[in-house]
């Protein structure tokens, strides 16, 4: 029998008002931030211009950390899908005894926190057989490692949520082989899980700093980098850059809650 | 008598929608009333009006002559059993059925001394230090009713506790909450979407439709003498005929409504051999082809098509019907005397 | 006799079968091995070189406890621990306390609401590391808007305030802190079932008695197991820090980074041994969670679909909030 919940309360409105309040100042700070011409000792600036925008789209240093950036997370989040893909797909179907073993290798990342692991990382690759200490290579790997819980939560949870076991062992009595099952039955079904994993990985590494700046923070720039070091050179210019990285964030994260939504109607219809 | 639960005229809407329109009810003290209805006919909002958990939108309750409706749920001393049981997952079954006790401030000596008595009344002594998880679901609806009469309330309400259930476990538990219940004689109301446990376990019986009463009575009564179309079909598998439908059959109809009623069990299939016997005894013969068969355990159902009207035929499953098969031709014995005539929807 | 011989004559064509299907499984298993050699190369090796290196000595070779013995006997490097320890500990209370209350409050709004400000929330958890640290500064810095704001207003309350030390450190870890744990925490209230408290209510309890006795037992294990993430949070917290006070303020993650991969000194295998401190705070903090949350499965075991499902969603929040400071 359904009940009708009342409205919130004044208490949990103004309570909840105050959060928002809370948690969005910082951002709002950065952005009037990002349009004032100057900002001092008033509530909001006297003068406004658009000029650091401007100036940021004319940096060649920007447009060059946002390509590094972009293509190094494009290149670890494809690895990512390639490897992880059939890997998730081979022990959630043929092997789910080492599901346990998984969530093991999976949960590290959440518990090794990221100066840690790049410790680790600069220690195991800066001399020995593979000195890669420093490249663009040691970074990918990183990242791998990074995104590895999202990659693993999301293709599992779809593979689950579309029942793969049962789809598969259909498939293969109908007389597909292991392969042409995966490929025809198994991925046309799961590809918005997977869409949205990835989006989300992607964004996870759009916002990394810490690893990026202990392996390779000398010779590669990424979006974060950049901003770090603009921080201290001009406050406005980077505030313009942590804004544009905001936005782009916002919307990636609109469209991971449509696909969520999306995915979700998916299952209960 | 005076009645120790009343309602009156109980008025309830979500929305737009209206949900129980007018409710009367009287109950007795210990009775046993079955509020039975189909899903959405507003049996469970009333069942939650009467325990203060859904406000009204009118009318009023008098239990025991004092009028509860402006009482929070904790302070109406009346008992509820959930369907999902309810039970609190992080107390043991003792601690889960002592709550309501300890709430209102009872000695830990006669907490014990109750949940004791209780546990042995269901039957679950040994498992008293148990969790809810580690229950069967039949021994959780059990310490859901036992937590619901430790703190001895005037009225115990039951929102359809068997249905979550096995059929089996459905049975045993259903003659075990009768057994209690007429043991404390506690007034109780009793909800469900199953006519047969209705009819089996009430004193009274109350059957809703779009948020009405539409007829209450004795089991017999109501399974027996359905006044409408609905009842008729809810009740039982009453074959409803038309006064065309009837003419057809039986030649004439008594009275001069226009829809009417026939039990299943009172259309009689007759071999060849008892045909004259059933015609001397004034019944109508009229032959049939069989359309389809069901075994319902000791009933055997027929739809037949007879006189261009489909009807519905139980016979006992005694091993004499064998060589009916579908399709094949038969004679029915129709008694006009068992006919019954409906009352129009929403009198 | 002849059982037997049936049993012989049958062998041989289920070894077979079964021979072929091992070749098949041989043969699928292949699609394992990128992501093993991904797992070993990125995530056991270095951690077992970090080990390693933490207990070996400079050149290399030979076993030595040389480099935790330093630290235990160092003031600059316990220090350093306790400060860690101290402000992740502080913030997560915090944290929780903040996110419990505001974790209650948003499972009271229409669901269409609740949905917004969870996505207002989880947008801000990704505003953690440099960004934030940047705008606190504009806020709060020396040269702050309402630094000079409340000079101008002469509110001399805050004129002791200093962002760039541990009252303005807890204050920028609180931030980060109060989404992840009201994103880790409003699903443990769905599981509070509406009938729990209809039953004891009828039984006599009034609201605060209702969670005294059953809510927030209840709720428990959840709130252990997120205090567990957000001490690991804080603990591994390096990019915040380290955009705020640089090397100025003594903590764990910052010392590491600045031993490892710092321009003044350069003592990598000291480096290694905190990192295995570190390392080990943080993996005992996620056991912590790990076993709580079995826990808290286990009292909440009656769900109803409706919350399985906003369940299946939680994993993801959950990641996008956690990642950025771990």
């Amino acid at each position: 029998m359904e009940t009708h919940r009342k409205k919130a309360s004044w208490g949990h409105r103004s309570l909840m008002l105050l959060l928002m309040v809370y948690l969005l100042l910082p951002l709002l700070a950065t952005l009037i931030y990002a349009f004032a011409k100057e900002w001092q000792a008033t509530i909001l600036p006297e003068s406004w211009t658009l000029s650091w925008f401007k100036e940021m789209l004319q940096d060649v240093r920007f447009m060059e950390a946002l390509w590094t950036s972009l293509y190094l997370c494009i290149i670890s989040v494809a690895l990512s899908l390639a490897v992880m893909l059939p890997a998730v797909f081979i022990i959630t179907v043929y092997l789910p005894k080492l599901e346990s073993f998984m969530k093991g290798v999976v949960v590290l990342p959440y518990a090794v926190p990221g100066v840690v692991a790049a410790v680790g990382l600069i220690r195991a690759y800066s001399s020995g057989p593979i000195p890669i200490a420093g490249t663009a290579y040691i970074l990918i790997g990183a990242y791998f490692i990074i995104i590895l819980p999202y990659m693993y939560q999301g293709i599992r949870n779809s593979l689950l949520t579309v029942s793969a076991v049962e789809l598969v062992n259909s498939a293969e009595m109908l007389g597909a082989s292991r392969l042409k099952a995966f490929i025809t039955v198994i991925m046309p079904n799961i590809w918005p899980g997977i869409v949205t994993s990835t989006l989300l990985s992607f964004s996870v590494l759009f916002g990394e700093f810490v690893l990026t700046n202990m392996l390779v923070g000398g010779h590669i720039q990424t979006i974060q980098v950049y901003l770090y070091q603009r921080v201290n050179e001009n406050g406005h210019l980077a505030s313009a850059i942590a804004i544009s990285y905001f936005l782009f964030i916002l919307v990636l994260s609109m469209i991971l809650m449509k696909l969520g939504k999306k995915v979700n109607k998916g299952i209960s219809g | 008598m005076k009645p120790y639960l009343r309602l009156e005229s109980i008025r309830k809407q979500f929305g737009d929608t209206p949900v129980l329109n007018n409710v009367n009810l009287d109950i007795r003290e210990g009775e046993l009333v079955t509020l039975l209805g189909p899903s959405g006919c507003g049996k469970s909002t009333l069942l939650r009006c009467i325990a203060g958990l859904t406000d009204l939108d009118g009318g009023h309750i008098l239990l025991d002559s004092k009028d509860i409706v402006n009482l929070p749920p904790r302070s109406r001393e009346i008992g509820m059993v959930f369907q999902s049981y309810a039970l609190f997952p992080n107390l043991s079954v003792r601690e889960n059925i002592e709550y309501g006790m300890k709430m209102r401030g009872a000695s830990k000596e006669a907490r014990r001394k109750r949940s004791a008595e209780l546990l042995e009344l269901i039957d679950l002594g040994e498992k008293r230090d148990a969790y809810p998880q580690q229950l069967s679901g039949g021994q959780q609806q059990r310490v859901a009713l036992a937590r619901s009469l430790a703190v001895k309330p005037k009225v115990l309400l039951l929102d359809e506790p068997l249905s979550a259930l096995d059929a089996k476990i459905r049975k045993n538990l259903r003659s075990e909450i009768r057994e209690i219940q007429k043991k404390f004689n506690i007034t109780t109301i009793f909800v469900t979407h199953d006519q047969e446990e209705a009819l089996t376990l009430s004193d009274r019986v109350c059957l809703m439709n779009k948020g009405s009463i539409v007829q209450q009575g004795t089991p017999e009564e109501l399974y027996t003498t359905p006044r409408t179309e609905f009842v008729a079909q809810f009740m039982g598998s009453y074959n409803v005929l038309t006064r065309p439908e009837v003419l057809q059959l039986f030649g004439k109809a008594n009275g001069d409504g226009d829809s009417f009623a026939i039990r299943p069990e009172a259309l009689l299939l007759v071999g060849a051999d008892t045909l004259s016997e059933a015609s001397r005894e004034d019944k109508q013969i009229v032959e049939g082809t069989v359309h389809s068969i069901s075994i319902l355990g000791n009933i055997i159902r027929y739809t037949i098509d007879a006189a261009g009207v489909r009807l519905i035929v139980d016979a006992l499953n005694d091993g004499r019907s064998l060589r009916i098969r579908e399709q094949s031709l038969v004679n029915l014995a129709l008694d006009r005397s068992q006919l019954l005539q409906l009352e129009k929807e929403g009198v | 006799m002849e059982r037997l011989r049936l049993q012989t004559n049958d062998a041989p064509f289920y070894k077979k079968e079964s021979e072929g299907m091992k070749r098949r499984n041989r043969w699928f298993l292949l699609g394992l091995v990128p992501f093993v050699v991904m797992i070993v190369l990125f995530q056991l090796a270095p951690i077992l070189s970090m080990v390693t290196g933490s207990i070996s000595q400079g050149n290399g070779s030979g076993f030595t406890l040389d480099y935790y013995s330093r630290i235990i006997h160092s003031e600059f490097y316990l220090k350093a621990i306790k400060n860690s320890l101290l402000i992740s500990i502080f913030s997560s209370v915090i944290g929780i306390a903040a996110g419990l209350i505001c974790a209650y409050s948003i499972t009271r709004f229409s669901p269409k609401m609740r949905d917004r400000l969870l996505m207002l929330s989880n947008m801000t958890s990704n505003f953690a590391g440099v960004p934030l640290a940047f705008a606190y500064i504009i806020l709060l810095g020396s040269n702050g808007v309402f630094t000079l704001l409340f000079k101008q207003w002469g509110w001399s309350v805050f004129a002791d305030f200093n962002l760039y030390s541990w009252t303005g450190l807890v204050l920028v870890y609180v931030y980060f802190q109060i989404p992840l744990a009201l994103l880790l925490l409003y699903p443990s209230f769905y599981g509070i079932r509406e009938q729990w408290k209809e039953a004891a209510s009828l039984l006599g309890a009034s609201k605060w008695q209702f969670w005294r006795t059953i809510g927030l037992p209840i709720l428990t294990p959840a709130v252990f197991g997120t205090l567990g993430i957000l001490f690991a949070n804080g603990m591994g917290a390096y990019a915040t820090a380290y955009a705020l006070v640089g090397g100025n303020y003594n903590l764990l993650a910052v010392r590491i980074g600045s031993l490892v991969a710092g321009d003044v000194v350069n003592e990598p295998q000291l480096g290694n041994a905190l990192a295995v401190i570190l390392a080990l705070s943080t993996l005992l903090a996620v056991y912590l969670n790990h076993k709580m949350t079995q826990r808290s499965k286990m009292l909440q075991s009656g769900f109803t679909t409706k919350n399985t499902r906003s369940l299946r969603i939680f994993p993801k929040l959950k990641s996008s909030a956690v990642k950025e400071e771990l």
